[in-house]
């Protein structure tokens, strides 16, 4: 989703800086070699996970000595790879974000259909379906293996919740009962950080992705919609999901329009809130500015009926496989050996991440632990803001939203993004 | 003597005339040559794209004038031309003003004044995102500490998360960082004001204000001439200050357009789309730029 791709630019730069440096001695090193090796270029888009995917790699060449596999990480993915394809330079095997940009250029061909590998079988059938849904090459084909999994979950500090008796919400009264209490007692039911624009996107995905109704975006996204003549529509259908994020943010803290994504993971760190509105993905983060942070995790109550509730997951890193490659053999087996139990369970374990395999097991991150029924028995949506085009500035209209508390301008203006959307989407079609 | 000379002089001349030409093709040649390669041609396609469909990768459809039409419907489109339109206008009027403030200052006899001139000059040697990212910083922790202490309600949250505000903040650090290349184009021109000039007006009694408004501003017009137009062209194209300091944000109000032009060309897929508003915001600036020439030259004083 957005949140990975919005995390700051800074932070991507530098990594992205000392990896070049990392990579350009490794290159260094490796010139002299035999030319018979056959060279893969595998493109990695996650920053934070340079370190895990590079010993990945020197023990699969370990196996492979034939294989020589060259990690290209770049600090600004999303861009950097629509650069490759527009040169034609499509990486063998990709990690890539599976959000709506990647269902964009997996929709226009140019990955490989995956759905014949033997560990597409294991995948968990929801997961897969939830990334297939997004877009892929006409419409049929797998052209993305799920190898994490991140959840969107409300975060808890469970020494907060016992201290001050209070249970886990299972119901959205009940969530509000709870920040009531906690308010009542002086201490920071949530800390939100309004600075980043995306930081309001977990609670809205999980709200809007849950109460408005199923089908919103095959009617929206069609050619030609207008707020008028479709049949669903954010004025129709989403009042209740911005009037409930509107309930919760009204809970902030003083302050949380300064407030920054960074400021928000130290803030809960250090115990300053019970909850926080971050998904998987921040858990990491926390405990670089706490290792000791107690964080524990709970699904969304988005009603009042918790058989209603569901577990916003998406796939956080995809592995994809270049259409033209050269080397198909080389790349499958790449891709297999990435797909083992042992090698994502690793992954997973030191991003915070979830296996989305079918025969997983449990979650190996105790923080999750609270999702993990929810996310065995399979009741999974994905992110609501995948299926937003790029071109609309939807995480900025929900940051203005919280700072005007506007609901009609803003379930008014994302109606108007939209069928602007559609009119230039209707003119790519109606030549 | 003077026969012959009268004879070949004429052919000489004409020879001579025809290697300078040669010369000058030589040296001209390679510049425009790179310029149409690097330049033209890029831009010529970018033209070209503007008519279609295309994403930036893939196929592409031919659309006619559809993204124009499109864009004058485009209301987040016509917003983006707002703020960087007023955001142009006042960092122009405040960095002229205050750069020429700050040269009539260093051009006057202090001590010390080279000194002094290389200090005013460092915030144009520091990078755009430095000085945004430094004072993003500032303005979010620092500022709000000070309104608090003096008790002032709008300055005590950064003003870069207030809507109304931001484009301020933004212009502030704008224009401490660019006043500096405008001082010295100023410096540049008032050492070409003759030193007789003051000393006759003020043997006819003239004030320090009167000698500004009637000899020095009158001779530096060509240098402030050039300033405004280089300014208001500068920030009219504000991207790198915009994306340090506010991403564009709180909400998207100061989305200037290069920023609209760059989000939802290269990383929402609607480059034919963004293409075309280039190409209007391209027509805009340089009817502007022409506009201001034409009316700033008017009204130079010309002394030869």
């Amino acid at each position: 989703m957005n949140t990975e791709k919005s995390r700051t630019a800074r932070w991507r730069r530098i990594t992205g800086a000392c990896l070049a440096v990392a990579l350009g001695t490794s290159l260094a090193a490796c010139a002299p070699a035999e030319q018979a090796r056959v060279k893969l270029d595998f493109f990695q888009f996650k920053p934070e996970a340079v370190a895990e995917f590079k010993a990945l790699v020197s023990e699969f060449e370990a196996q492979n000595p034939d294989i020589d596999v060259v990690i290209n990480a770049v600090p600004d993915p999303d861009t950097a790879i629509r650069t490759l394809l527009v040169k034609g330079k499509t990486p063998d095997v990709l990690t890539l974000n599976g959000n709506g940009n990647f269902a964009d250029l997996a929709a226009s061909c140019v990955f490989a259909d995956l759905s014949a590998f033997p560990s597409a079988s294991r995948v968990k059938p929801e997961v897969q379906e939830i990334l297939n849904s997004l877009g892929t090459c006409h419409g049929s084909e797998t052209n993305g293996l799920p190898f994490a999994n991140n959840a969107s979950a409300i975060l808890y500090n469970p020494d907060i919740f016992a201290k001050h008796n209070v249970e886990i919400p299972r119901t959205w009264d009940e969530l509000i009962a709870a920040a009531e209490t906690f308010k009542a007692n002086g201490v920071a039911p949530f800390y939100m950080t309004l600075k980043d624009a995306w930081t309001v996107l977990p609670t809205y995905v999980n709200l809007a992705g849950n109460l408005q109704p199923r089908g919103f975006f095959e009617d929206i996204r069609a050619a030609a919609w207008t707020p008028q003549t479709g049949t669903h529509g954010f004025a129709k259908d989403g009042k209740e999901a911005a009037e409930k994020l509107k309930q919760l943010f009204g809970y902030r803290q003083p302050g949380a329009d300064s407030a920054g994504y960074s400021d928000g993971n130290a803030a809960f760190a250090a115990g300053k809130s019970a909850m926080y509105l971050q998904g998987s993905f921040a858990i990491p983060a926390i405990r670089a500015a706490n290792p000791e942070a107690r964080i524990a995790s709970f699904p969304y109550p988005t009603t009042n009926n918790p058989a209603e509730t569901t577990l916003v997951t998406g796939v956080d890193v995809t592995l994809a496989m270049g259409r033209e490659t050269k080397h198909p053999k080389e790349a499958a087996a790449f891709i297999e050996f990435l797909m083992r139990s042992e090698a994502m369970k690793a992954y997973t374990t030191a991003q915070s991440a979830i296996v989305p395999l079918a025969d997983a097991g449990s979650i190996a991150d105790p923080a999750l632990e609270g999702v993990q029924d929810i996310f065995g028995e399979g009741r999974l949506i994905g992110y609501f803001d995948h299926q937003v085009p790029t071109s609309i500035p939807f995480t900025a209209m929900l940051q203005q939203f919280m700072l005007d508390g506007d609901t009609a301008a803003f379930l008014h203006r994302a109606d108007n993004e939209f069928a602007k959307a559609a009119a230039r989407t209707s003119t790519k079609k109606g030549e | 003597m003077s026969v012959p000379r009268l004879a070949t002089g004429p052919a000489k001349n004409k020879l001579r005339s025809q290697t300078v030409n040669r010369t000058f093709y030589w040296m001209v040649v390679p510049a425009l040559l790179l310029f149409v390669v690097l330049h033209t041609v890029p831009a010529l396609t970018g033209i070209f794209y503007s008519f279609t469909n295309y994403a930036g990768y893939g196929e592409w459809d031919f659309v006619g004038l559809q993204n124009y039409v499109n864009l004058f419907r485009d209301d987040r489109i016509l917003s983006s031309y707002g703020f960087t339109f007023l955001f142009a206008v006042t960092a122009t009027i405040v960095v002229n003003i205050g750069a020429l403030f700050i040269a009539l200052l260093l051009n006057a006899k202090i001590k010390f004044q080279t000194a002094f001139r290389g200090i005013f000059f460092i915030p144009n040697v520091l990078s755009v995102l430095i000085v945004g990212y430094v004072f993003n910083y500032l303005l979010s922790n620092n500022l709000p500490l000070v309104g608090r202490a003096l008790g002032i309600e709008w300055l005590s949250t950064s003003i870069l998360t207030n809507p109304d505000l931001a484009w301020l903040g933004i212009v502030g650090v704008t224009a401490w960082q660019s006043i500096a290349f405008s001082v010295i184009i100023y410096l540049a021109g008032l050492q070409t004001v003759p030193a007789e000039l003051y000393e006759a007006a003020s043997i006819d009694g003239a004030s320090h204000w009167r000698q500004f408004t009637s000899i020095t501003f009158p001779m530096i017009s060509a240098f402030f001439t050039i300033n405004m137009v280089l300014a208001l062209k500068g920030f009219l194209q504000a991207f790198d200050q915009i994306v340090a300091l506010t991403g564009g944000g709180p909400g998207t109000s100061t989305e200037s357009v290069a920023m609209v032009i760059y989000r939802g060309g290269f990383q929402g897929g609607e480059y034919g789309y963004q293409m075309a508003n280039s190409v209007v915001y391209l027509i805009v600036i340089v009817v502007l730029s022409l506009l201001q020439m034409r009316t700033l030259q008017r009204k130079e004083a010309d002394f030869s």
